[in-house]
């Protein structure tokens, strides 16, 4: 008698416990470049496909508006005038160049130009041709593009834990 | 009932009141447990577990609370619970790839999420606080979320006027234009143009029954001894205009009977000076001549025609015009003489500039087209059709009108049709229940419904009369995005008011100018305070920029100005009163406000300033990276040899002080120049002037004064 109760009681338990939990979503696979607002085919390699969020997309266009003309071997346009400079310009997705530069420096080459950090002056400022918003955008595709692929510096560890 | 059995019973009686009291403790602890394991509190416990392993926590943590948060903004209809577990949405340390959703921040974007919520971008249901609920189509939501690669249709619901955010969405648009999608559907935003196919009143006259018949076959895929794919004979990634219909063999004879019947009027062949014939015709290099004239008048900056080179086939030219590589082989040769001559009169909506022509060019050209673009072979795939039946003429004229032949051409006897296929003006804001899947398999969802009907019509509905489009990658997606963004009216007045709708600014010149205006299409290509082509260079502030002498000289014979474009303006044959019309229409009208053309005056420009603007311009600025003057310099700006004659002084002070003042833009990088250093460089290009007599050797004049 007493074991038959068990058994219900139990039944009952487990059947309230599925109620609570059954209806768990079923965990969905989401596919990469369905869930990229942009992307950026690698330059080296037709089959990659780089998916872009909001703001990197908006550097690939800026890029495409602005810098590819000396940043790039080839342009919507036609040929590159990259050849015609010296020194050549780094490539747009030169890892090896551009991943051991910082975003402070990065943003600072690009608002203030060559000149001002020692470097070649055909490199021009945008700093009043491109918003602030513009350039982290660039300097966030420069980053996602990136071949070898970027690498974001350490965070600084906690000194302490808020435990 | 003894007092034993009285006590059994009440023993029993106990244990099943144990039983029952249990049990009902039990169904009671069920809520609570329930509510623990909820699925948004999960998220909750997992954020705070999460916050307290990163080295921000105090930041992370500074909002939290165990409730439900929601954004509530009643006007526009947003009740968005989404934040309840997409805790780190708004915390800009947690932007990183490497941080697991759903705590991951949104990428920066214009629109802050406290201001505009989350489904008025990315669908989806606000209230629910279950991911299934949110995220997908459930029997009491119908607006699953939108993938983000389709999100720019999002933006294209309020900013319908167009924006440089949204590439994807602006390539969708153009394409529904391009592709005459207004022949049959009602779209946003998108008038039905005066011309959408050609007019085929008198078709008759201008191909062969042969032709058509091929032409409806297969408008635009021919496939080669390889087996390849091609269009018109050569592979082209341009969709031509003209889709590909599923007609059957009886049709495509029925409609060709039809059309080729389309005769109003013989063509009357031109005749040709006969001296100039019998000069020419005797020349054993007149198609070659014939070619180089062609390409010395730019057809190709409209036209392509397929080249050769190297073994490899590939089409050089532009699609404002249709592709001519075998057009010998498919026009009557007397209707192309008539038709360059003044293809107005036979098409009214032409887009082609009435040239004028002289007899030497005109036979030359002829003569290349109908001799060197042809192909043989073109139409020996082609049954022999022999002279129309009039039951085939009969039933080719019914299926014109039952096909939707006559929503893009005219044809005499039959009226133009609109709205022959369904108003897609709300096609973004359709729910899953209002689409017709048929038989098709593919997944229950607006997005699924558009692609699958765009890209395969028939797949959705084996007798759709909607003809077969070949996109190439991203084309569909794009289509798609343009299509999801027309959603009809807006939910709410405030919605309402946040729509930018596109202006369709109009350029209507008068006088003479107007005429010439006209009949050399000067608005195909280039554009008139935003109206017009943007394939030449927007001309709204001519008269600020260019000398006079220099448009009359470039109307004339247009030059290139800059090296690298491989589209040029085509040689109308201008006479010097034309040019000289146009040139002072355009110095008179097309003014910037922002230049003031007497404030720089070319005359106080000394040499002192020249020799110091070269300096700038060669070593503080290095202007050669971008820009040519002699033999060297880039590639990116205008070609600088002749500045000093084409532009005035008071415009390039301008354009050097703000180029996107002048230019939105414009790429040329604004710069910081003192007043002082403006002027030196003014100076410096003012005196870089090209012998006209030179001819195209570039010939540099220095600096007067001599350099240091």
């Amino acid at each position: 008698m007493k074991a038959k109760a068990a058994a219900v009681l139990l039944g009952f338990m487990a059947l309230m416990l599925y109620v609570s939990c059954g209806r768990k979503p079923a965990p969905s696979k989401p596919d990469v470049l369905v869930n990229a607002y942009d992307v950026q085919q690698d330059w080296n390699d037709a089959n990659h496909l780089i998916p872009l969020e909001y703001q990197p997309a908006q550097g690939k266009r800026l890029f495409f508006d602005n810098c590819v003309w000396c940043h790039a071997d080839s342009t919507p346009a036609g040929p590159s005038n990259r050849s015609n400079l010296s020194p050549t310009p780094a490539l747009i997705n030169d890892g090896t160049v551009l991943n051991t530069l910082s975003d402070d420096y990065l943003r600072n080459v690009i608002t203030l130009g060559g000149s001002a950090l020692g470097k070649s002056a055909m490199m021009p400022p945008w700093g009043k041709t491109l918003t602030q918003d513009d350039i982290q955008a660039l300097i966030s595709y420069i980053r996602v593009v990136a071949q070898p692929p970027y690498r974001a510096p350490a965070r600084p560890q906690p000194q302490y834990s808020v435990r | 009932m003894t007092a034993e059995q009285m006590g059994k019973v009440s023993n029993r009686l106990r244990f099943a009141f144990a039983i029952a009291s249990v049990l009902f403790v039990a169904s009671l602890a069920v809520s609570p447990v329930k509510d623990l394991l909820r699925e948004w509190k999960q998220y909750k416990r997992g954020y705070a577990r999460f916050a307290e392993g990163r080295p921000d926590t105090k930041a992370l943590l500074a909002d939290f609370h165990p409730g439900i948060d929601q954004i509530w903004i009643p006007e526009l209809n947003v009740t968005d619970r989404c934040v309840t577990c997409h805790q780190g949405i708004m915390q800009p340390s947690l932007g990183d790839p490497s941080v697991p959703e759903p705590f991951r921040a949104h990428s920066p974007i214009p629109h802050g999420v406290k201001d505009w919520g989350c489904v008025v971008c990315h669908r989806g249901q606000g209230l629910a606080t279950e991911a299934q609920e949110a995220h997908e189509t459930t029997q009491a939501w119908e607006r699953p979320l939108l993938p983000a690669s389709y999100i720019q249709a999002s933006c294209g619901a309020c900013h319908r006027a167009g924006i440089p955010e949204t590439p994807r969405l602006d390539r969708g648009r153009q394409l529904l234009v391009e592709l005459n999608c207004v022949g049959c559907h009602r779209l946003q935003d998108i008038e039905r143009p005066a011309m959408l196919g050609p007019d085929l009143t008198d078709v008759g006259t201008k191909v062969t029954r042969q032709w058509i018949y091929k032409w409806l076959k297969e408008p635009r895929t021919v496939t080669d001894s390889n087996g390849n794919i091609t269009i018109n004979g050569v592979e082209n990634e341009v969709e031509p205009k003209m889709p590909q219909f599923r007609l059957g063999e009886d049709e495509i004879r029925a409609l060709s009977a039809y059309l080729i019947s389309l005769q109003s009027k013989p063509v009357e062949p031109y005749k040709f000076n006969p001296q100039v014939v019998a000069a020419l015709g005797k020349k054993p290099d007149l198609v070659d001549q014939g070619q180089v004239r062609f390409r010395q008048m730019f057809c190709t900056t409209c036209h392509s025609v397929a080249v050769t080179r190297a073994g490899e086939t590939q089409l050089i030219g532009g699609d404002i015009g249709p592709e001519l590589t075998k057009v010998g082989s498919k026009v009557d040769p007397d209707w192309l003489v008539a038709w360059l001559r003044d293809p107005q009169a036979n098409l009214p909506h032409a887009l082609m500039p009435r040239y004028r022509w002289s007899d030497e060019d005109l036979y030359l050209v002829t003569r290349y087209i109908t001799s060197s673009l042809t192909d043989p072979d073109l139409i020996s795939d082609v049954p022999k059709l022999g002279p129309p039946a009039p039951q085939e003429t009969q039933l080719g004229k019914r299926l014109f009108v039952e096909k939707g032949c006559s929503s893009c051409h005219l044809a005499a006897g039959t009226k133009p049709q609109t709205d022959f296929g369904p108003d897609l003006t709300n096609v973004g804001g359709k729910t899953v229940s209002q689409l017709e899947f048929g038989t098709s398999s593919i997944p229950r969802t607006l997005v699924s419904y558009i692609q699958a009907k765009v890209g395969d019509p028939a797949s959705v509905n084996p007798s759709a009369r909607m003809p077969q489009y070949h996109f190439k990658a991203g084309d569909l997606e794009a289509v798609t995005t343009a299509l999801l963004s027309m959603t009809g009216r807006p939910e709410t007045p405030a919605r309402a008011a946040l729509v930018i709708a596109p202006s369709h600014p109009e350029f209507r010149p008068a006088g003479e100018f107007a005429r010439l205006f006209e009949r050399y299409k000067c608005y195909v290509c280039h554009r008139f305070n935003g109206s017009g082509g943007t394939l030449a260079p927007d001309l709204s502030y001519e008269g600020s920029r260019a000398q006079r002498k220099w448009l009359i000289s470039f109307l004339k014979n247009p030059q290139t100005v800059r090296p690298t474009l491989t589209f040029r303006m085509p040689q109308f044959n201008m006479t010097d009163e034309e040019a000289a019309t146009m040139a002072d229409y355009l110095e008179m009208v097309m003014q910037s406000p922002d230049v003031d053309i007497g404030g720089v005056d070319p005359k106080t420009l000394t040499p002192q300033m020249a020799t110091s603007g070269k300096q700038l311009y060669d070593v503080k600025y290095q202007c050669q990276s971008c820009h040519t003057i002699g033999a060297t310099g880039g590639y990116v700006g205008p070609n600088l040899n002749n500045v000093g004659n084409w532009l005035n002084a008071a415009w390039i002070a301008a354009w050097l002080k703000n180029p996107q003042a002048l230019a939105p833009g414009a790429i040329e990088p604004r710069r910081e120049f003192t007043d002082q250093e403006l002027l030196a460089l003014t100076a410096y290009l003012v005196t870089l002037r090209q012998n006209p007599q030179a001819g195209g050797t570039a010939r540099t004049a220095g600096a007067p004064g001599g350099t240091r």
